[in-house]
């Protein structure tokens, strides 16, 4: 499957999404809420900065789309109604329907895969594997 | 009264001791779970991208299934729940009824109307009412002072869960107060433990639900009361809080604790941190 | 789609044929560069009727009115019809130059080619059909129109002003000033509103109650001003120049003429009540008065939390007062006040951001909005100024101020900018670093809109002193031990931020007084969807509204600073004695008109009316229409179901005429 590139891209991710990127005005509430916020890079209000200055690629390169835990905190409280998380969400599709997982099975041990409740790990396969 | 049971796949398998209190407990209450036959994986995770129809179809044949079972559908598990319930209301939202349509024929059960989803705590609050349940209570939990957790999965998207105030839910607080326990406010009632980053980045989750933990000490709370099994691992067995952890309960197990269910049947062997000693020295078992 | 007959149209039947003059604007090119005008006054002329045709590049230009008081004279016209703009632009323009002629203005009928034609189309050959098809319709409603005379009314030269903040003191002054009576009405004790609250106010760092007390005590001594405070206006009816309106005055409990203002009942009181002035700071005795320059300098006794009037316990007051003061049997007064003018200064609340969840409030103690913490900055505050946290009264040494808390929020608060929080907000720091030297001050934001004369400097002014800005909207606020935690990010730096903070200060959305909201629709004034007061034009009628006599002054009408309320407050009162200011009031004389003979009283058009302007008069059994009153809509006309209802110059025969033109 072929990725876009430029404007299209950020097209795509629009409609893969349902968000329009323009109606974010940068206040940073979805970064200052995020659970993981600290440790994800781009941060959410940064991330959509990247697609509204059509720098989707650099978005897609990152790992912070790899990062979000899908609790919808930002989405809830933005002012302007924009959910980030589902951005990420169409982010992580365009790269895992190039057949290009980020999480392994594989790599999952047995002590874990004991331990951990599976649903934990069918949603994470399905986020962040193909 | 009775109800269409999705159990899911964890509390089936891993926290089957904690559906099987569920399943007593709500017998005592007064209604009955009835576990709908050859259910399936309802995907563990909702998928939000416009275009993706394959990864709705496991809820979609579970919503037919039970809808030939009967009225109700009643899940334990709060991701389960959040699954079931945005497939359902993406399923009948207006103007998706070609999409609908593609998927109700792609499922091979038929499927008859349209069911309710519902979690456990709103057939307690909704149908038997709270001030029923504590009739019910023989063993009441006096002097714990538990903080309800609620994740994230239980309360939002807030237009499709409709299930309580996403910043400051009260459901769980009110049924310990039935319960006869001392409900703990704390700030982190519906902030996300980490959920299945566990998976790939333990520490990230450790950190978030370490945060949860803090808090619900810090404002008091000698326990913690969840309704998500991932919720209940990050918390509990993940041991983000290393030497000041607390009991991590799951609803059902309390619930069962207060109308009268036997300890041995609580399912305290899935808690990492064993309650029963707490629970000796509290004098509620 | 039929299209229209434009060789021979039918003649309207009358007995004497008018001699009408139909006058085509260009426009410059906005008609002329659609519409093909030769064309259209070629088929124009040929109709009967018509007595001239004429045509002008700019027909509302000195010369072309010129042209159409000539023509009129010249060719012995009867009737106008100018085909140009929309008739809310020059229709009065155009009755005037007929007036000016010796034509009666209700003569003249616009055909709007612009709005209506030229301006919604491209193609000419279209536009030049309709065109000469509006022009046909109006030509038939000008035949059919009667000459009017416009009505008069008396004005009494009295003013009503509803609400004493800075805006209504500061239109009632101006009012006053001039020489007019005045009726001031206050729904508090005392005057001042939230300006007296405050404890300075930027840019200029003046103490507020400094700057607003010379007002009140004027307005308090005024002898043109009736001040009616502890009053709230119960009804008003009537129209502009004569409106009658009811006033409660609600019981006090204490003899206004009587009292000094000593102050001793106050000492002495045992009853406690949260202080709604003290913003849930501190509380109040059941006697009381909001602050000690109030203006009357009279208590009141609430009767929620006397214990004399609740259970018929103490009684204190009554005893210490040396001048038996106290009235524990007063009751509530209805006042009557007639009046010409009436301006509508209800003012501003916060929003209550217990409606923002996550922000703590109401839950965490020590977090609390802008008007709370200016009540701990005031010198007259409950903590004389010096700026303690309600938790634990302690000095706060880590103060952040979170902006935009239920503004610019389209999904939990208000969608629109509150305008001053970002003044007031750099304000509070600035004062709270002058109270608390070593404090450390962090504002969390979006944008700092910076506007008025000198705003800009004072931000300046603020970030000098160390004040840091953060940007980024705060997510969620909750306590740890005896901290508070506030979530918020750097969009500048692209990270997450956790701030700890002893106090946290929220700017909350400025929205409409809700006891304003009440009292507009009782009035059946206009709001807007956030309960503002709507002005008659965003632009060019900012202190009027489209209901005739009353005016809008201050933060009820939107959100804005003190130089603007006192603006505004004034350009009210301008308006107000530029009414006082002429002998009578002029009213269109396009209203209804009931048909006696055929009326049977039935009440459809009373209850139709939105203007309460016709009302069944019980003795005679038909329908009374109030001219004055009468805005001319048309809406009992249409109820009237036995067709007694008609309309001067929209009469049915006339829209039946109009309508057989096509």
């Amino acid at each position: 499957m072929h990725i876009p590139s430029g404007l299209s891209l950020v097209r795509e991710i629009e409609e893969l999404s349902g968000q329009v990127v323009a109606d974010c005005y940068q206040c940073g509430c979805c970064t200052s809420g995020c659970p993981v916020g600290e440790q994800m890079d781009p941060p959410p209000s940064k991330a959509i900065r990247l697609l509204q200055l059509n720098k989707a690629a650099e978005l897609l390169a990152s790992d912070g789309i790899w990062m979000c835990a899908s609790c919808l905190v930002c989405g809830t409280r933005c002012p302007r109604a924009v959910d980030y998380a589902r951005i990420a969400e169409a982010c992580r599709a365009l790269i895992l329907r190039t057949r290009q997982s980020k999480v392994d099975p594989d790599t999952v041990t047995a002590p874990e895969l004991e331990e951990i409740p599976q649903q934990a790990f069918i949603a994470s396969f399905r986020k962040f594997s193909v | 009264m009775k109800y269409v049971y999705y159990p899911g796949c964890t509390l089936y398998t891993k926290a089957r001791n904690l559906d099987a209190c569920a399943r007593k407990a709500a017998a005592r209450v007064g209604f009955e779970l009835t576990e709908m036959p050859s259910w399936n994986c309802c995907g563990a995770i909702y998928n939000t991208t416009t275009d993706d129809l394959a990864a709705q179809v496991g809820s979609v044949r579970n919503l037919a299934k039970a809808s030939q079972l009967g009225e109700k559908l009643v899940t334990l598990c709060a991701a389960c729940h959040n699954v079931l319930k945005r497939v359902d209301d993406r399923l009948h939202a207006q103007g998706n009824e070609v999409e609908r349509d593609r998927l109700i024929a792609f499922v091979d059960e038929k499927f008859e109307h349209r069911v309710q989803v519902m979690h456990y705590l709103e057939v307690l609050k909704n149908d038997i009412g709270f001030d029923k349940v504590k009739e019910k209570v023989t063993k009441p939990l006096a002097g714990l002072k538990v903080a309800s957790y609620y994740g994230c999965l239980m309360v939002r998207p807030r237009e499709v869960l409709q299930f309580d105030d996403p910043e400051n839910p009260q459901v769980m607080d009110d049924l310990m107060a039935a319960l006869g326990a001392v409900p703990t406010p704390f700030d982190f009632k519906a902030e996300c433990c980490g959920g299945y980053l566990v998976v790939n980045r333990r520490d990230v989750a450790r950190t978030a639900s370490k945060r949860i933990l803090d808090n619900a000490r810090a404002r008091g709370a000698e326990a913690i009361v969840t309704t998500c099994p991932l919720c209940q691992y990050n918390v509990d067995k993940l041991r983000p809080g290393g030497d000041g952890a607390m009991p991590v309960f799951y609803f059902t197990q309390l619930l069962g604790l207060a109308v009268g269910l036997p300890v041995e049947e609580l399912g305290f062997e899935y808690n990492a941190f064993d309650p029963k000693p707490f629970l000796a020295q509290k004098g509620l078992a | 789609m039929k299209q229209p007959e434009i060789a021979d149209p039918k003649p309207p039947t009358y007995k004497n044929r008018p001699r009408v003059g139909v006058f085509v604007c260009h426009c410059g090119i906005n008609i002329a560069g659609v519409v093909k005008i030769p064309e259209l006054m070629e088929r124009v002329t040929k109709w009967g009727d018509v007595a001239v045709v004429k045509d002008y590049k700019y027909t509302c230009s000195d010369p072309g009115q010129q042209m159409i008081r000539d023509a009129i004279k010249a060719d012995r016209l009867d009737r106008i019809v100018v085909a140009c703009c929309s008739p809310t632009l020059h229709e009065t323009t155009f009755r005037n130059a007929c007036a000016e002629a010796g034509l009666n203005p209700y003569l003249c009928e616009i055909a709007n080619i612009r709005e209506q034609c030229s301006w919604v189309t491209e193609d000419r050959d279209k536009a030049t059909d309709k065109a000469t098809e509006i022009v046909r319709t109006v030509l038939a409603k000008a035949c059919a129109d009667q000459p009017l005379e416009s009505i008069t009314v008396p004005i009494n030269k009295r003013a009503l002003v509803i609400g004493a903040g800075i805006a209504g003191i500061q239109s009632a002054l101006d009012i006053a000033n001039a020489g007019y009576e005045v009726v001031l009405v206050e729904k508090e004790p005392s005057i001042g509103g939230h300006m007296a609250q405050l404890s300075e106010t930027f840019p200029t760092l003046d103490c507020s109650q400094c700057i607003l007390t010379p007002r009140t005590v004027e307005t308090g001594r005024h002898p043109k001003i009736k001040l009616l405070t502890y009053s709230e206006v119960e009804s008003v009816s009537g129209y502009v120049g004569n409106f009658k309106v009811k006033i409660r005055q609600k019981a006090r409990y204490v003899d206004f003429d009587a009292c000094t203002g000593c102050g001793l009942c106050m000492e002495k009181c045992p009853g406690r009540a949260e202080s709604s002035f003290e913003r849930g700071m501190a509380k109040r005795k059941a006697i009381y008065r909001l602050l000690p320059q109030a203006v009357p300098n009279r208590p009141v006794i609430d009767a929620q939390s006397c214990m004399y009037l609740l259970k018929g316990k103490c009684g204190v007051c009554a005893k210490i007062c040396p001048t038996q003061a106290i009235r524990y049997d007063d009751k509530d007064k209805f006042v009557e006040e007639e009046v010409g003018a009436i301006v509508m200064s209800t003012g501003y609340e916060l929003f209550d951001a217990a409606g923002l969840g996550a922000y703590g409030v109401g839950t965490v103690p020590d977090v609390i909005d802008g008007l709370a913490f200016e009540r701990l900055l005031s010198a007259s505050g409950p903590t004389s100024g010096e700026v303690k946290r309600p938790s634990d009264g302690k000095t706060p040494k880590k103060v952040v101020f979170v902006q935009c808390a239920g503004s610019r929020d389209s999904t939990q608060g208000m969608p629109y900018c509150s305008k001053i929080c970002c003044m007031y907000t750099a304000k509070q720091a600035i004062l709270y670093r002058h109270r608390v030297h070593d404090g450390e001050a962090t504002v969390c934001y979006i944008d700092v809109r910076t506007p008025g004369k000198g705003f800009e400097e004072f931000y300046r002014r603020a970030t000098d002193d160390g004040i840091q800005y953060l940007r980024g909207k705060v997510s969620k606020i909750f306590r740890q031990g005896d901290k508070v935690v506030v979530w918020a990010s750097d969009t500048l730096a692209g990270r997450k931020v956790e701030l700890e903070a002893d106090l946290v200060v929220l700017a909350t959305a400025v929205v409409a007084n809700p006891d304003g909201v009440a009292l507009a629709r009782k009035l059946k004034t206009q709001l807007d969807t956030h309960g503002f007061m709507t002005e008659a034009h965003p632009k060019l009628r900012p202190v009027e509204t489209l209901t005739a006599g009353f005016f809008l002054a201050g933060c009820g009408q939107g959100p804005k600073d003190i130089p603007e309320t006192v603006a505004q407050a004034s350009a009210a009162a301008a308006k107000v004695l530029a009414m006082f200011g002429s002998t009578k009031l002029t009213h269109s004389p396009t209203v209804a008109v009931v048909d006696e003979d055929i009326c049977v009283g039935c009440g459809n058009c009373e209850r139709t009316c939105a203007y309460d302007a016709v009302k069944v008069d019980e003795q005679r059994g038909i329908a009374v229409v109030n001219a004055a009153l009468c805005e001319g809509c048309g809406a009992c006309a249409m109820s009237c179901p036995s067709g007694a209802m008609n309309h001067k110059n929209f009469t049915k025969k006339a829209i039946f005429d109009m309508a057989d033109q096509f």
